[in-house]
């Protein structure tokens, strides 16, 4: 507990993260984004259009200025992805690069290989399996423990709003005095897009606190991530301390953030299919198929953007160097050349690729850990709610967002 | 049947599964996956797996 209270809030504690972040990822019209990609991808590939204009969504402030293009075909967004020395991840440091610093996200090949590797290391499957038991259940039981009484919860509120994020204080050992400040300045980096001071404030406060918690771990021997990472070696080499400051900036975001949203649309197409959820509950082998599933139809992030290195020629579209390409990965995965009524929330389909954590070289790190969450958190909610099924006495659940998506809410009931 | 893993992005090569949606029939071995093959996660070549004991 000796880092208790050395962390600091906002300078304006009012600021509320949470609200600032929920708004920037909604579309002001409400319209469903995979209608209208649709109906673009019948007349092309690629467009000279601005994703987040398009569908009413509050304006990236960080790439205010750059020419824009959405690639919505399949091969298109295949070849964007796997080649990095004409479509570069460096657009990241207009906005990453600011409030997360110098994480992986910003880096291209070879720079990026050689710490990938480091770090994934940490997070292989056979490293991440044995967190199932240690941290992952005592966590999902612990919030199911809250609710299951009630005979009714919002599971995204009551559940899935918190687990991964729970599941990540617990991978990094956090005194629990400093968790509600940790959590908010965690969020509140990721207003950076459309409110860059609390972003560059939220950057500073947590790069401090991460800093004296490496200084704290970085001899000591224990065995929780930062413990481990501020170990870990590259070439005989220790970590650069921005490099692995940074990574653990962008921890929060790209872990729980996207496990929670995940979660949350994997409830909705489970609970909207009632003969599919009843099919998983008698037989748990299916839950595989199921989380695949869900990542296909409602992946929680929707676009890849990349930065053009120099002029290039997509799909007969001239698009100059310097501009900003939206790889639109939740398109991908809902091409009907790919997928047979691709808006089917479907657990079984053959199985094939997805790009629910993206594509490349930058293909999720935390993959094989968010399905060991997704797994242990449904295996749970079905052992401990019989009977689960959504409220009647709620609209159906809604899976929201235009670059980010995920339900507000999903209302069930259960036998007690 | 071994199985190998991506040093990239932790996928895994299982020979007794192969890879049917890719294409490689179940029980094809490592050393018979055409060496053009890449990583359907991360697009890493087979240079870039290594054999792991699960």
């Amino acid at each position: 507990m000796a880092l208790s209270n050395r962390i600091a809030d906002f300078d304006d504690a009012a600021f509320d993260p949470f609200a600032t972040f929920e708004s920037a990822t909604q579309s002001h019209s409400g319209e469903d984004p995979y209608r209208r990609l649709a109906e673009m991808r019948r007349q092309g590939s690629v467009f000279e259009l601005d994703y987040r204009e398009l569908l009413g969504s509050p304006p990236d402030l960080t790439m205010a200025g750059l020419p824009k293009y959405m690639v919505l075909g399949a091969a298109d967004i295949q070849h964007v992805l796997e080649t990095p020395q004409l479509f570069s991840n460096t657009i990241f440091e207009r906005n990453v690069g600011l409030c997360f610093g110098r994480s992986l996200t910003v880096m291209d090949a070879p720079e990026h290989t050689r710490y990938r590797r480091l770090f994934q290391k940490a997070f292989m499957p056979n490293v991440v399996a044995k967190w199932g038991d240690t941290l992952v259940d005592p966590v999902v039981h612990g919030l199911i423990e809250n609710f299951r009484a009630k005979g009714r919860a919002d599971l995204v509120r009551e559940f899935t709003q918190h687990y991964p994020f729970q599941i990540i204080y617990r991978q990094l050992d956090l005194p629990q005095d400093d968790i509600a400040v940790f959590h908010k300045l965690a969020v509140g980096l990721t207003c950076i897009v459309v409110d860059v001071a609390h972003g560059v404030e939220a950057s500073q406060k947590l790069g401090a606190y991460y800093a004296l918690l490496l200084e704290e771990r970085r001899n000591g021997g224990g065995s929780d991530l930062v413990s481990t990472l501020a170990q870990a070696e590259i070439d005989g080499e220790r970590l650069p301390d921005e490099v692995l400051v940074s990574f653990l900036r962008q921890l929060i975001n790209a872990a729980g953030d996207t496990t929670y949203r995940a979660t949350s649309s994997l409830l909705v197409g489970l609970l909207s299919n009632p003969e599919q959820l009843d099919a998983v509950r008698r037989d748990r082998a299916l839950i595989p198929a199921a989380i695949e599933e869900a990542l296909r139809w409602e992946p929680p992030v929707t676009v890849c953007p990349r930065l053009t290195m120099q002029p290039v020629v997509l799909d007969g579209v001239e698009i100059p160097a310097g501009a900003e390409i939206d790889a639109m990965t939740g398109a991908y995965n809902r091409d009907p050349g790919r997928y047979d009524e691709p808006d089917r929330f479907d657990i079984g389909r053959r199985p094939q690729r997805h790009m629910g954590f993206a594509y490349g070289q930058h293909v999720c790190i935390g993959q094989h850990l968010a399905r060991v969450e997704m797994t242990r958190a449904l295996n749970a909610l079905l052992d401990h709610l019989p009977n689960l099924r959504l409220d009647p006495d709620h609209p159906p659940p809604q899976v929201l967002g235009v670059n980010m998506r995920v339900p507000p809410a999903v209302h069930v009931r259960f036998d007690t | 049947m071994k199985t190998w893993q991506c040093l990239t992005c932790g996928f895994i090569y299982d020979e007794a599964l192969g890879l049917p949606q890719e294409g490689i029939a179940p029980g094809t071995r490592w050393e018979d996956v055409p060496a053009g093959w890449r990583c359907p996660d991360c697009g890493a070549g087979k240079a870039d797996f290594e054999m792991v004991e699960l």
